[in-house]
């Protein structure tokens, strides 16, 4: 109809119009966030210097219980140095997580915390940058440095190193009349006394029933591992759950399911309201626990995890540390804040004050008096840097799944820690 | 059928009559099933209760009234001067209020097309509003991110940790759903109203706005507070779009107290999230009277 | 029934209509202008700036709302203006970014685009062997241009500006006299900075190398300065990525997004590349379809089933059973009842595990208490999914008991009278008259909320994480796994971390299979529809 013709003319033209009106006065293009910078600049170019902003800004992400010392510091040095810091708060899971987004769209912090293993993955995206420790490089904990060292090169600046340790109830103990174990051995004898003694009320020891994490000591100790270390770091190729040291560790846990000495259906709060309760004598926890367990009055005594046949339980090492984007605009500065304000014993003191884990500045590491920490530090003194490697991913559920499996009866322990490997080397060969 | 005839309610006829010993048997058994209803509805809550009165933030604890009880957690909370957590709430009620609105005039308008206009393309187009229900959020907030990063460079109040886009976000995932309920109730009002009033010379719109939405307001309100609820409850998106502490919703904010592996204060997160809860309840308590009336007040105008 | 607008314009005189009618389409042609004007613009600055991916939905939804208005035929669809444009750009846009993810390689490795993984390989420097490295200070003028002093590590002094790189000594010229450490007070025209002061000007140093070839430096940090080189220099002809340090070449390899040399070795980070089909067909010979696909796959069926059916009944008898207005108290009773939904559902899943702990858990305890024996709802198979069930439906009932309570103000009283006068029971009335009736609005959602359990990883996963486990799988696999909680562990725990793009395609075909079952109930409930028009 001509008439709808018409209409659609007379709104075509109208809105040229009040474009074309608009266009004339058009503002200057707005500062486009880079996602994309078309030239790679040559190695002898020297690039234009940027529009510099009036106060330099650096953007810190970190987690909420660390965030407040940071914002703190971040006002004191600001107004000294000239420079803006803001600091945001994101769940410490989340912040791996939506550094894969915000990062490579240019929403990303140029500081942020976080945990060494997440390495693997944040080097294959390309989403962190080279860290210096400078002249203070001495001044750390070496295998807090190596845990944040990745293919030959150093990704973030450690601040704490922690592992767990074996925790008995003294109290408990001395009413059964049995001493600490140290062997897993003495677990199993000492696990027989107490429940027997008790009616089934007091369990000897406990563990979380899927979580390799906490499992790792008692594999390692018979000798087995998760995947075997060379001198380039982790061998995904080498799995060594069903190593003959990963059967025997399994097929102690088989025989403790099958006299009823561990129970099943337990995680992380089922594990320590029992602890906490005085219902079970041993446990294996980290420092972060501490807190909960010192409020809840229970007796308590850290030491090295028990022994099987080849050494005492090795625990994984976790270090958190700060890391570098590499997607920040500001990489220099947030390295040299990195090395004159972060590694410094004051800052360092702060972060342990407000969440006491083994620090991984020496000089705070040291002087802590608390005996609990050392405690901690020297149980920790052979554990092995939790594998950075993208291919970790494929460990828990089938570890998990196999502890599980074991702890309920329904699996052997040789049947179900050698059904774990194969599945991670099927997931890793489908992987990649 | 025509309804044109005065109805007398059915329970007038029983009232003048006085409530016979069935009628009272019905009552008993009604509040025997709300009994049941309620405890089988509130124990889990009353655990929730018992949580947030914990101070040592875990959730196995076994006694109802834990040890060392104390509203320690509820007055951290409110005074904490890292966590707003009064601003969290207001910000959630915003969003949710805005989203309950906006939604119900969008919802309401593709509705009543759907339910009394007969177009071409209109059964496809309704098929097609459910099976994108079906389609799984996984990838949603990469997309969604990178849209409003996008949009708010140009658009003022459009971008990332901003509420807007989470308005427009609820809206959209809200949509699907809710437009077949609002369908559906439209549906059941029958359309001998729609005609009667076409032949008087009454327009769409009039219809519209004079007849159905009258009858249809329980509907229309229970719609709004389904929306409302969903909006509320929303973490992804939330925690994605939005970066500034003072912007989070309720949600987000109450995570921060259980996102780290080993040291979840799952008390807070109870406290927060039952006093979270409460503007809700009420909210229903309130509308309780617009859901009931409707069809069976009785008039069907002519 | 066919709509016809003209008849309703209204009986008045046609010229009365006319101008009315002409009045109300100007500005209809007027708000339409405006929309254009802006929305082009913007359109314009979108497209300018490459995110055409924004730009589509938009171009889309300004198109259909210009044409829904100017078609008086297509009246009807104007009233779907604001609802569809905001599915447009919330859903639509999303579910074609997700096809699209899944025929590329987007995963941990290859989540930066080409130019990105380019730009990131030319951030590296390394320092070639032998190179000397110094100790700086910096000085800088009012108009900001800085000048460096450098002390090698023989001790020998420098001074260097931007292309000038000079042997000097303190009190030499306008080099003012030597400090304590060596290093000059001062610099005429320039101002000396401490340390600290340093820090804020070091956005503008980074980066920028001073001196003249072949003696260049960079500020490494604030103790030292050294003449680092780029590592990666790339040839945007050959496209190709030379290692200087050890002359290596890597070339693009668009199949696996890398740069990988002739020993094929790949250089960190890869790229995101299109793969077509690979993913699909990586998702068919997976092991996981060779393990217990089909029980996994039977039993999120009856999961959603079972979901449905018991929220929906709980939800309907307390709606039926609160109806009646006569009810004393009955407001706070449905308000009570509401509460489980207003609750956030990670708590309400996560207290429930916790009444479920067979050590801890109140019901097991009581249970044992009273009749000595309890479930073990965390590793028995059968009572796990009870337990979810439960869970599931204490969370959903109230959802049901809204919609139904709506509905149910929608059926006329009369009917019952009607019923009632030819002698029908309660049940009678229930099952003949309420049930259908109650079915042709809720039927659909009845079909949306077993889309919605299908798909409900939000609560399967905090519950036990789909355990307990399955023993003798190829893949970790659990007895309470859903389909999406099974198949996306392949994709995010797999060997190679997460793979986004995995987890899109096997998004897609579960799409399909629910697609296809929700199909089948439609077409069954449309019956229901034709129910209702003939009331």
């Amino acid at each position: 109809m001509k008439k709808k013709a018409l209409s659609i003319v007379i709104a075509a033209i109208l809105g040229l119009s009040l474009l074309l009106s608009a266009c004339a006065s058009a503002p200057e293009p707005t500062e486009v966030v880079v996602v994309e910078p078309t030239d790679v600049p040559e190695p002898t170019d020297v690039p234009e210097p940027t529009e510099v902003p009036e106060l330099p800004k650096i953007v810190i992400w970190a987690d909420e219980t660390r965030s407040p010392i940071i914002e703190e510091v971040a006002a004191l040095y600001a107004e000294v140095l000239g420079i803006e810091v803001e600091v945001v708060q994101l769940g410490f899971g989340d912040i791996r997580d939506q550094i894969k987004v915000a990062g490579p769209a240019g929403e990303g912090p140029d500081i942020f915390i976080g945990a060494h293993d997440w390495l693997g993955e944040l080097v294959a995206n390309g989403l962190v940058a080279e860290v210096n420790l400078g002249a203070k490089a001495d001044s750390f904990f070496g295998p807090g440095v190596d845990a944040f060292t990745y293919d030959g090169v150093l990704y973030g600046m450690p601040y704490a190193s922690e592992n767990i340790a074996f925790f008995c109830n003294p109290d408990l103990l001395e009413e059964y009349s049995v001493a600490r174990p140290e062997t897993w051995d003495d677990v199993t004898a000492m696990s027989e006394t107490i429940i027997t003694a008790s009616g089934g009320e007091v369990a000897g020891w406990t563990i979380q029933s899927n979580d390799p994490y906490h499992m790792l000591p008692l594999v390692s100790a018979y000798g087995g591992y998760i995947f075997g270390w060379t001198d380039a770091g982790y061998d995904a190729q080498d799995v060594g759950l069903d190593s003959e040291g990963g059967i025997a560790a399994a097929n102690w846990l088989a025989d403790m399911s099958t006299a009823g000495y561990v129970e099943a259906g337990v995680d992380y709060d089922v594990m320590h309201t029992l602890f906490e309760q005085g219902q079970v004598a041993c446990i294996g926890t980290g420092p972060w626990a501490l807190s909960r367990i010192r409020e809840s009055g229970v007796a308590y005594e850290i030491s090295a995890y028990p022994a099987g046949d080849a050494t005492n339980g090795r625990p994984f090492l976790g270090v958190q540390g700060f890391m570098v984007s590499a997607f920040s605009e500001n990489q220099l500065l947030a390295q040299t804040l990195l090395q004159e304000v972060v590694a410094t014993d004051e800052f360092m003191q702060a972060f342990f004050d407000i969440d006491p884990r083994p620090s991984a500045w020496m000089p705070v590491r040291e002087a802590t008096a608390d005996l609990d920490l050392a405690a901690f530090a020297s149980a920790g003194s052979a554990g092995m840097p939790m594998p950075a490697i993208p291919e970790m991913s494929a460990v828990w559920s089938a570890a998990g799944n196999a502890e599980e499996l074991i702890i309920s009866g329904e699996l052997g322990g040789e049947e179900a820690f050698m059904d774990a490997a194969e599945q991670i080397r099927t997931a890793i060969a489908e992987g990649n | 059928m025509s309804s044109q005839t005065p109805i007398i309610p059915a329970e007038e006829n029983k009232k003048s009559a006085g409530l016979t010993s069935r009628r009272r048997w019905g009552m008993a058994l009604r509040y025997l099933v709300a009994l049941v209803a309620i405890l089988f509805a509130l124990f889990p809550v009353i655990w929730i209760i018992s949580a947030s009165l914990n101070p040592t933030g875990s959730l196995a604890g076994q006694k109802l009234i834990p040890d060392n009880a104390s509203f320690a957690n509820y007055k951290s909370l409110l005074n904490d001067p890292i966590h707003p957590y009064k601003t969290w709430l207001l910000n959630s009620l915003k969003i949710s209020t805005i989203t309950s609105l906006l939604g119900v005039i969008s919802i309401v308008l593709s509705a009543y097309s759907f339910s009394r206009f007969r177009f071409k393309g209109r059964r496809q187009l309704m098929l097609a509003l459910l099976l994108i229900q079906v389609f799984p959020t996984l990838l949603m907030f990469v997309a969604i991110f990178y849209l409003f990063q996008q949009l708010g460079q140009y658009i003022p109040g459009m971008g990332l940790n901003e509420h807007a886009p989470l308005v427009l976000a609820y809206l959209g995932t809200q949509m699907g759903i809710q437009i077949w309920l609002m369908k559906g109730f439209f549906d059941s009002i029958p359309r001998d109203i729609d005609e009667s009033a076409l032949v008087d010379g009454a327009t769409h719109w009039q219809i519209f706005w004079k007849l159905i939405f009258p009858l249809a307001r329980p509907m229309i309100v229970i719609v709004a507070l389904l929306v409302f609820i969903a909006s509320y409850q929303e973490f992804v998106l939330a925690s994605v779009l939005l970066k500034d502490k003072a912007m989070y919703t309720l949600m987000v904010g109450l995570y921060l107290f259980v996102s780290e592996e080993f040291s979840k204060n799952w008390g807070i997160f109870a406290a927060g999230g039952l006093m979270g809860a409460l503007p809700i309840v009420v909210l229903y308590q309130a509308l309780q009277d617009q859901i009931i009336g409707g069809l069976t007040a009785g008039a069907v105008k002519g | 029934m066919m709509v016809d607008t003209k008849k309703s314009r209204g009986s008045k005189g046609p010229l009365a209509a006319l101008s009315k009618g002409i009045g109300r389409y100007i500005l209809i042609l007027l708000g339409l202008a405006i929309l254009d004007a802006l929305g082009i613009w913007l359109l314009y600055l979108l497209i300018r700036d490459g995110a055409w991916p924004v730009a589509t939905p938009i171009a889309v939804i300004l198109i259909l709302i210009n044409v829904l208005n100017l078609s008086p035929k297509l009246f009807p669809i104007r009233w779907q203006i604001p609802a569809g444009a905001i599915v447009i750009l919330i859903i639509i846009f999303p579910m074609v970014y997700t096809i699209y993810s899944a025929f590329t390689n987007y995963s941990d490795g290859h989540i930066l685009s080409k130019q990105q993984a380019i730009n990131r390989l030319a951030q590296d420097t390394y320092l070639p062997e032998g190179s000397q490295t110094y100790n700086w200070t910096a000085f800088r003028t009012e108009e900001g241009v800085f000048s460096l002093w450098l002390v090698d590590q023989g001790g020998e002094d420098y001074l260097v500006t931007l292309d000038t790189f000079q042997d000097a000594e303190p009190g030499e010229g306008i080099i003012g006299p030597a400090d304590e450490n060596g290093v000059p007070e001062s610099l005429e025209g320039y101002q000396r900075l401490a340390r600290l002061e340093v820090i804020k000007y070091l956005p503008e140093l980074d980066g920028i190398q001073f001196g003249i070839y072949p003696d260049q430096v960079q500020i490494v940090d604030l103790d030292y300065a050294a003449p680092l080189v780029q590592r990666y220099s790339y040839d945007p002809e050959l496209d190709t990525i030379i290692d200087e340090k050890s002359g290596i070449v890597y070339y693009a390899n668009e199949d696996e997004g890398y740069y990988t040399s002739l020993e094929d070795q790949n250089l960190i980070p890869g790229y995101m590349v299109w793969v077509g089909v690979h993913n699909f067909e990586r998702l068919f010979q997976s092991p996981a379809f060779r393990g217990p696909f089909l029980r996994i796959f039977a039993w999120t069926i009856a999961f959603a089933v079972l979901s449905v059916l018991t929220t929906f009944a709980v939800g309907l008898l307390v709606a039926i059973a609160f109806n009646d207005p006569d009810l004393k108290g009955r407001k706070l009773i449905r308000s009570l009842l509401l509460i489980p939904y207003t609750i956030p559902g990670i708590i309400g899943v996560l207290i429930w595990k916790g009444m479920l702990n067979p050590h801890l858990g109140l019901i097991p305890l009581t249970l044992e208490r009273m009749i000595g024996w309890a479930p073990e709802f965390y590793n028995n198979p059968f009572w796990a999914k009870i337990g979810i069930l439960l869970i599931n439906l204490w969370l959903g009932y109230p959802y049901m008991m809204l919609i139904s309570s709506g509905a149910l103000q929608a059926i006329p009283d009369d009917i019952y009278d009607a019923a009632a006068v030819d002698g029908a029971s309660g049940w009678q009335k229930f099952w003949n008259i309420t049930l259908p009736l109650l079915l042709v609005s809720v039927g659909p959602l009845l079909i949306a909320s077993f889309v919605f359990n299908f798909n409900n990883f939000s609560v399967i996963y905090p519950f036990l994480e789909g355990k307990p486990p399955m023993a003798n799988t190829p893949t970790p696999a659990g007895h309470t796994d859903i389909l999406i909680s099974y198949t996306y562990r392949i994709a995010f725990e797999g060997g190679g971390g997460s793979d986004y793009a995995y987890a899109a395609a096997i998004t897609i075909v579960i799409f399909f299979i629910v697609a296809v079952l929700t199909l089948i109930q439609y077409q069954y409930t449309r019956q229901w529809e034709e129910v209702s028009e003939n009331v």
